[in-house]
């Protein structure tokens, strides 16, 4: 009976030590798609941390790790749009839904839980994709971000250079922590 | 026996725990990464009203700049306020890299041709790092006036003149930022016996944001003693910034026409007491025309 017990034990505390993934260099980009021109930025310096036996997610981004292609571009998301000085950071915290951790292969995969940014929290569900490689798991998701949920004003002037509604694309690799 | 099992349990709860505590923990693997990062947009342009600010053009970004300084708003109505002249600037500042910059401009007053180059070699960080950033500028002018008949042997050389200065500034918040700038400005000639070949000036300048496409900035400069007396006073500029996208809109009042460093720093005559100011403006406008990466 002891042994069992012990060995519940062991198992129960390495279990629970494998079931933590994170990365400090998961990547977001986003796109702007306008008629008159397409903005792209990406970071390449998000964190995402994922706990398997709680089914919890959390995603951070610094909103000055976002690069675009012209610097006049960036000054101007930083200064006027994110305002990152006084919101720095972009974050979700959220459920996973829907993922088997025994099974191999791309699984589907819901995430419901508060996507803040521009100091607004907006409580979002977003779809993606997992898969379970040999060190841990390939979290892959797209989807829209209105400016309008966050506050964020587009002036009149350049409506027709930037988006209402902003596509994020998110690619993490979560090694076991 | 029953201890050493016990004890087991113990050392697992002890691993187990943690665990099971990271649901409340997870952002605390975010903090534990927080790294330093670099403070940008101190100002807007590329010179608070006349003096250098630190920013300078992006890697592979092309600032066209066109400044003018109008006549004395004390001339009044005659010639509206001084609208009726104008000294004009035409700067092209290009950016080697996101911190170094060189540039090339002429002005309209003395004729004067510069060619100047700007490096910011630290920045100010948050969370650690250097509390502000420190910027080195350096400008190379030449006086394109034609040489006065008066029997003097002037050499091409005498036209020369050089300005060095260092820009040291904070942003304080995301509203103020403030910079101090002491230059050293050197004549090869200078016009008379009443003038000095070198002239040291400190200078303070600030700017305040009112939203995020308008501030109120300043900035002042004051002569340090001079070995010989001279008629030229301290150089004092309000103005706003007004940001309308790919333009930066600077309009100010000063009582320094010209607009290159010699000329405003060490060269100022008219006194704001006498009322004899000048309205102007800076417009800048960015092309990317490199390669950012």
């Amino acid at each position: 009976m002891k042994y069992i017990l012990l060995f519940a034990c062991c198992a129960v505390a390495t279990l629970a030590q494998a079931q933590r993934f994170a990365t400090r260099d998961a990547r977001i980009s986003f796109l702007s798609e306008t008629p008159v021109e397409d903005i792209r930025a990406e970071s390449t310096e998000a964190s995402a941390i994922l706990d398997l036996a709680t089914g919890q997610v959390a995603f951070q981004v610094p909103i000055l790790s976002f690069h675009f292609p012209k610097a006049l571009m960036e000054e101007h998301f930083n200064e006027n749009y994110m305002e990152s000085e006084r919101f720095p950071k972009a974050t979700f915290r959220g459920t996973l839904n829907g993922l088997d951790p025994a099974l191999s292969g791309i699984q589907n995969v819901t995430a419901t839980g508060v996507l803040e940014m521009h100091g607004v929290a907006v409580e979002r569900e977003v779809s993606g994709t997992m898969e379970q490689t040999g060190s841990g798991w390939v979290l892959d998701a797209q989807f829209d971000v209105p400016c309008e949920d966050h506050d964020i004003d587009i002036p009149k002037v350049v409506t027709e250079n930037i988006a209402e509604v902003i596509a994020v694309t998110l690619h993490a690799e979560l090694k076991a922590k | 026996m029953k201890r050493w099992y016990l004890g087991v349990l113990a050392l697992s709860c002890c691993v187990f725990i943690p665990a099971v505590n990271a649901q409340d923990d997870l952002m605390d693997f975010f903090d534990e990464g927080d790294a330093p990062s670099v403070v940008t947009s101190a100002f807007k342009a590329g010179r608070i009203i006349n003096v250098q600010s630190p920013e300078t053009s992006g890697k592979g970004e092309m600032n066209f700049i066109i400044a003018h300084r109008f006549g004395r708003i004390s001339d009044g109505w005659y010639a509206l306020f001084g609208l009726d002249n104008a000294q004009m600037r035409m700067g092209l500042d290009y950016g080697v890299t996101d911190q170094l910059q060189v540039g090339v401009a002429r002005s309209s007053f003395g004729k004067t041709l510069e060619a100047n180059v700007k490096w910011r070699f630290v920045e100010q960080q948050k969370g650690g790092g250097s509390p502000v950033s420190l910027t080195g500028y350096s400008v190379l002018m030449r006086d394109g006036m034609r040489f006065p008949t008066d029997g003097i042997v002037r050499k091409d050389v005498h036209r020369i003149s050089y300005v060095h200065q260092l820009v040291v500034s904070r942003k304080c918040s995301p509203e103020l930022s403030l910079a101090l700038v002491p230059s050293l400005v050197h004549r090869n000639l200078v016009d008379n016996a009443a003038m000095a070949n070198d002239v040291g000036t400190i200078g303070a300048g600030f700017r305040y944001k009112l939203n995020n496409r308008l501030s109120v900035n300043g900035e002042y400069h004051y002569l340090l003693p001079r070995p010989v007396e001279d008629d030229f006073v301290n150089s004092l500029s309000l103005g706003l910034d007004i940001e309308t996208g790919g333009h930066v809109f600077q309009l100010h009042v000063t009582n320094s026409r010209g607009m290159f460093e010699r000329a405003f720093l060490a060269e100022t005559t008219s006194r704001w007491q006498d009322g004899d100011l000048y309205f102007g403006f800076n417009i800048n406008r960015v092309f990317q025309i490199g390669d950012r990466r």
